[in-house]
């Protein structure tokens, strides 16, 4: 599984809720996440969608302010975590 | 294919759902489990009449956030009081319940509205039910009274229920596969 670096810019409309920007290829995206998803300045995204050049597709837990899902993002971006087992 | 209380049951017990805090036994129905509502509010504060607003979500400075801080006001619901929601009045709300699917789930879920207040116009969202795979947060609601009386929000009631459906397959992202490897680590 892989974490996607991200930098905490403000505070939700609820208490659980962060505003946090993405780097991405062309730009930077907000997107509102949860608080307690926001672990060593990284959200959860899962498994990389596609690779180009030096971009990977990935998919976000929530669309961003634009609308977007899954969104190109800077390779250096993505930290790979050793999945957890569950019962 | 939607789930049962007995598999939304195991799903919770195999952390394939997570609800923090857990539903209470008489929360489940035959294939939906209900959550409750959070005391915290947003409520929109639109000024006066005369002035004219408008929201452009296609002006390229648009920030949906910095507007929705702009237009509301957050409002914490008095237990003793409680919160009178007016007739065609619109606010933001969650959740109590903190709700996770894990990305790899095979699971996701939609949002709906309790029969018990749509009888007396109360919906909870507006056109966005799907709570997909990798989902986590409290969920928020977009709540509208469309009936002709004030509807009293009280924080713990019942507010809607979420219905879990089994995805065909693994979506792409909790896939582990072909791009395994291939990023920073």
């Amino acid at each position: 599984m892989m974490r996607l670096k991200v930098e905490k810019i403000g505070e939700g409309l609820h208490p659980s809720e962060a505003i946090v920007s993405v780097k991405t290829s062309v730009g930077s995206e907000r997107i509102v996440v949860s608080s307690r998803s926001i672990e060593s300045g990284s959200i959860p995204v899962g498994w990389p969608l596609g690779t180009k050049d030096q971009t990977t597709l990935v998919e976000l837990p929530r669309e961003t302010e634009s609308g977007a899902w899954r969104i190109w993002v800077p390779s250096d971006q993505l930290i790979e975590i050793e999945e957890r087992m569950r019962a | 294919m939607i789930l049962t209380d007995r598999e939304i049951q195991i799903g919770l017990t195999r952390k394939q759902i997570v609800i923090d805090p857990a539903p209470r036994s008489d929360a489940y129905s035959s294939t939906s489990v209900d959550l409750t509502l959070d005391p915290v509010l947003t409520l929109f504060e639109i000024g006066e009449a005369a002035v004219l607003k408008v929201v452009d979500p296609t002006h390229e400075k648009y920030n949906i956030d910095a507007a929705l801080k702009e237009l509301t006001k957050s409002h914490t619901i008095d237990v003793k009081h409680g919160y009178d929601l007016e007739p065609r009045q619109l606010i933001l709300a969650w959740t109590k319940e903190y709700v996770h699917l894990p990305i790899d789930a095979r699971l996701a879920a939609r949002v709906e509205g309790k029969s018990s207040l749509a009888r007396m116009g109360v919906g909870v969202h507006i056109t966005a039910p799907t709570i997909h795979a990798g989902f986590d947060g409290q969920i928020r609601l977009e709540i509208v009274n469309h009936g002709h009386l004030p509807i009293k929000l009280r924080p713990g009631m019942k507010i809607c229920q979420l219905i879990f459906e089994q995805t065909l397959g693994t979506p792409q992202k909790g896939y582990s596969g072909q791009f395994s490897g291939q990023v920073a680590k």
